[in-house]
């Protein structure tokens, strides 16, 4: 099947698509955005702050995006913040991904006290608010690039842990995985070889929702003075400086928000269209 | 016939009306609402030491001895004069015949028991390190106290500007946390913290009647908020918020902005009581070259904060020292000192910036990190929510390498501030033997002349030798609605006393 073949396939969801495009040109910038020439993002020029945006269909100007209340150019703080989020919120997703699914793996396979033991843990901290958690969590050790993507991944884990352990209930009645125990197979190649590979697919789906959601954490903590500290760029952070400045330059405020929405719901249509996509029951077009 | 009577009434409310407004204009309800970024988080004037919130509420309700007026000096409240007795006692002659709303006498033995309220450990007063100097109050007559102290207490006047007098009877029966009953301008209407307080004027207040008949303190912390409701006419009067949205108010043209100097110093509070900068002046002076607070005042305060003079005290404050220049900016210098202070290649250092309470903090703090770079240090930034820091500050005494803070002292006076740099204070993160004698030589005397000549070597000292990095007086922003003006002042006190009608 050739990439134009699936795209004339996927033509239904051309939603998911557009997410999928919109999250590549975003990891692109990304990545190329120390290579780009842009402006120091945490170097300002205080005779030139709050400058308007200078884009327009002459050409981008000085400042396509303006600058910020230090003189910070906001293009080239929008794509730095991108690493920053992109960097946090990617960790915590793939490590409380790992950690959920083991221990889902092991809650669903074990059963028993396991089971219940993990399951209550999972129960307490659903119940607990998460923003309140990471508050707490930051607040007490500090805010750093470490503990964020920890505290992130604290926060996740758990929805992994639920997932798997509901797939494996199920797949471990499946007749292969019976036939493999009769063959004298070990708990580790049990569940690494045949039942792993088949609850991945959840795993995933609920990665991309933990990727939107995680970014939205991020962006609060930050916002609240809790992210990873000045004058490194975060979106959120760039949020709280600008909505005092919301009436006398919109900008500040607006262009990393439009940022952070734009890359949550490209993330999110990704999500939806995954979920379809690879769910064995739902009709394939 | 219903009908009839139905016109006639018309017809005379209609006379009335028309001759009420004719005559009776300026005795129409006068409202005013003003913003504040603050909670009000007590009614209870000894429960709190927070001019710019709590007490300036409390002081519609409550009447101090002595008065601050709007240009900062003292006049008479419920004292008529007041007088230093020697070393060691302040006698205050109270005005006659002066009551509660409910009744009870403001006398002698009324301000004797609120000194001795503020003293009891049952209270949990928060003003009671202004006390404990207090050693007895002596009601001589109804009309005349006298507070004896235990060594000199130079500014007890202004001390008393800030205490607020409460009704004895009252005060043992209710919770005046909550309630308020006293002898000022205003009784309270409601209270809901968080949200407002709704004043109304007393109709048989003793001294001048206030301008408003209906005052109303509201609580909007985010600054485009209080903007906004300033402009929608919402609200009457907002302070504290960036320098650069008044040129926009005013040229919105609903409403009028301005700011005047502030009383609240800021300055880079290096810790001197471990490495690097234990015992070593030369390196504080290297830095204390390297920010060009001028840069910062224009770029980012509009040019409307005042530089230090190289001390703690802006020229308001009595004990200022006027031969002390603000330093200079001089990056080569600088580097120079910085080589000598052994500290060529590299200096990393912490910052910590307490965040929600000093206007533009965060960014102030970014540009004096970006400025210390050119000369070699790197500063690494460590904000923190203004309780948390607080905590480390003063109750765990774990200041780390420095920390952008503000100290202001409502009495205007040298003692109050620059104790905060002996060895003493909890917050002094500094000890030097010459000048910790001084100060408290500063503070055993009532003599002018000779506090002020203490002082000026004090201020010297500071500096030349201290770990602090003076920076600047911010600036009080205000925008008021065309109505009304606002006397405004320096210090943090809000009150709607201080606003006539236009």
């Amino acid at each position: 099947m050739s990439f134009f073949a699936f795209l004339h396939r996927q033509r239904a969801n051309w939603l998911g698509l557009l997410g999928a495009a919109l999250l590549v040109l975003l990891l692109a910038l990304a990545l190329a955005g120390p290579w780009l020439g842009l402006p120091d993002p945490t170097r300002g020029d205080l005779r030139a702050r709050m400058m308007a945006p200078t884009i327009s269909w002459a050409g981008l100007g000085v400042h396509p995006l303006g600058t910020d209340q230090l003189g910070r150019d906001i293009l080239s703080r929008i794509i730095a913040g991108s690493r920053v989020t992109l960097t946090i919120a990617g960790s915590a997703v793939i490590l409380g991904g790992i950690v959920g699914v083991l221990l889902g793996l092991v809650a669903g396979y074990f059963g028993g006290w396991y089971d219940r033991v993990l399951m209550r843990l999972v129960d307490i901290q659903l119940a607990f608010p998460l923003m309140l958690l990471a508050l707490l969590v930051v607040a007490a050790l500090g805010p750093n690039l470490q503990n964020l993507i920890a505290v992130l991944a604290l926060t996740s884990w758990v929805r992994y842990a639920r997932i798997i352990r509901a797939q494996v209930l199920t797949v471990r009645e499946r007749e292969f995985v019976q036939a493999a125990l009769a063959m004298g197979a070990g708990h580790a190649r049990l569940l690494l070889r045949h039942i792993l590979p088949n609850v991945l697919t959840p795993a995933l789906v609920v990665a991309t929702l933990e990727l939107a959601r995680t970014i939205v954490l991020e962006a609060g903590l930050s916002f609240l003075g809790l992210g990873i500290q000045p004058p490194a760029p975060s979106w959120g952070r760039m949020l709280a400086d600008g909505r005092t400045y919301i009436a006398s330059a919109w900008w500040i405020i607006t262009l990393p928000g439009l940022a952070l929405m734009l890359t949550v719901l490209s993330v999110n249509l990704l999500g939806d269209w995954l979920r379809d996509w690879l769910d064995p029951r739902a009709d394939r077009h | 016939m219903r009908s009839k009577v139905f016109a006639r009434r018309f017809v005379a409310a209609l006379a009335f009306g028309v001759s009420s407004t004719a005559a009776l204009t300026p005795a129409a309800a006068r409202d005013l609402t003003i913003a504040l970024s603050s909670n009000i988080n007590t009614l209870d004037p000894d429960k709190s030491t927070t001019v710019g919130t709590d007490l300036s509420v409390a002081a519609h309700i409550y009447t101090p001895l002595v008065d601050r007026g709007p240009d900062l000096k003292l006049r008479p409240g419920l004292a008529t004069k007041w007088e230093a007795i020697g070393d060691t006692a302040w006698r205050f002659t109270l005005r006659e015949g002066v009551a509660f709303s409910n009744g009870e006498k403001l006398d002698a033995e009324a301000v004797k028991w609120n000194v001795e309220r503020v003293l009891d450990p049952k209270t949990g007063a928060r003003n009671k390190p202004w006390f404990t100097a207090i050693s007895e109050v002596k009601a001589i007559s109804p009309t005349v106290v006298e507070f004896v102290t235990k060594g000199a207490y130079p500014d007890l006047p202004d001390q008393m500007s800030m205490f607020l007098l409460m009704p004895p009877k009252w005060t043992a029966e209710n919770n005046p946390s909550i309630a308020a009953l006293g002898s000022g301008p205003y009784e309270l209407v409601r209270f809901a913290s968080g949200d407002r307080v709704v004043l109304k004027a007393r109709k048989d207040y003793w001294g001048e009647k206030p301008a408003f008949d209906n005052v109303t303190f509201r609580i909007i912390p985010e600054d485009s908020s209080r903007i906004a409701a300033l402009e929608a006419g919402d609200v009457d009067l907002i302070t504290a918020f960036p320098t650069s949205e008044i040129a926009r108010i005013k040229a919105g043209g609903k409403a009028e902005a301005g700011s005047v100097a502030g009383t609240r110093g800021m300055f880079i509070k290096l810790n001197g009581l471990k490495t690097p900068f234990k015992d070593n002046p030369k390196l504080w002076r290297a830095l204390n070259l390297g920010i060009d607070r001028k840069a910062i005042n224009d770029g980012l305060l509009d040019g409307l904060a005042q530089v230090s003079a190289c001390q703690p005290l802006s020229p308001v404050y009595f004990g200022f020292n006027p031969d002390l220049k603000p330093a200079p900016y001089d990056p080569t210098q600088a580097k120079k000192l910085l080589a000598e202070a052994g500290f060529a290649n590299e200096l990393t250092m912490d910052l910590e910036v307490p965040t929600g309470r000093y206007i533009q903090a965060s960014d102030i703090a970014q540009v004096v990190a970006s400025q210390l770079g050119e000369i070699g240090v790197t500063v690494k930034l460590r904000e923190m929510e203004f309780g948390a820091f607080m905590n480390k500050y003063i109750v765990a005494k774990n200041l780390g390498d420095s920390a952008y803070f503000g100290l202001g002292w409502p009495t205007l006076d040298a003692g109050g501030l620059l104790n905060f740099w002996e060895r003493e204070n909890p917050q002094s993160y500094w000890d030097n033997a010459s000048f910790n004698e001084g100060a408290k030589a500063a503070r055993s005397t009532n003599d002018a002349a000779k506090r002020t000549e203490l002082y000026r070597k004090l201020t010297k000292q500071l500096c030349e030798d201290s770990p602090s990095i003076f920076m600047f007086f911010t600036p009080i922003t205000y925008a008021q609605s065309k109505g009304i003006a606002w006397q405004a002042r320096g210090d943090d006190w809000v009150r709607a006393i201080d606003i006539k009608t236009r």
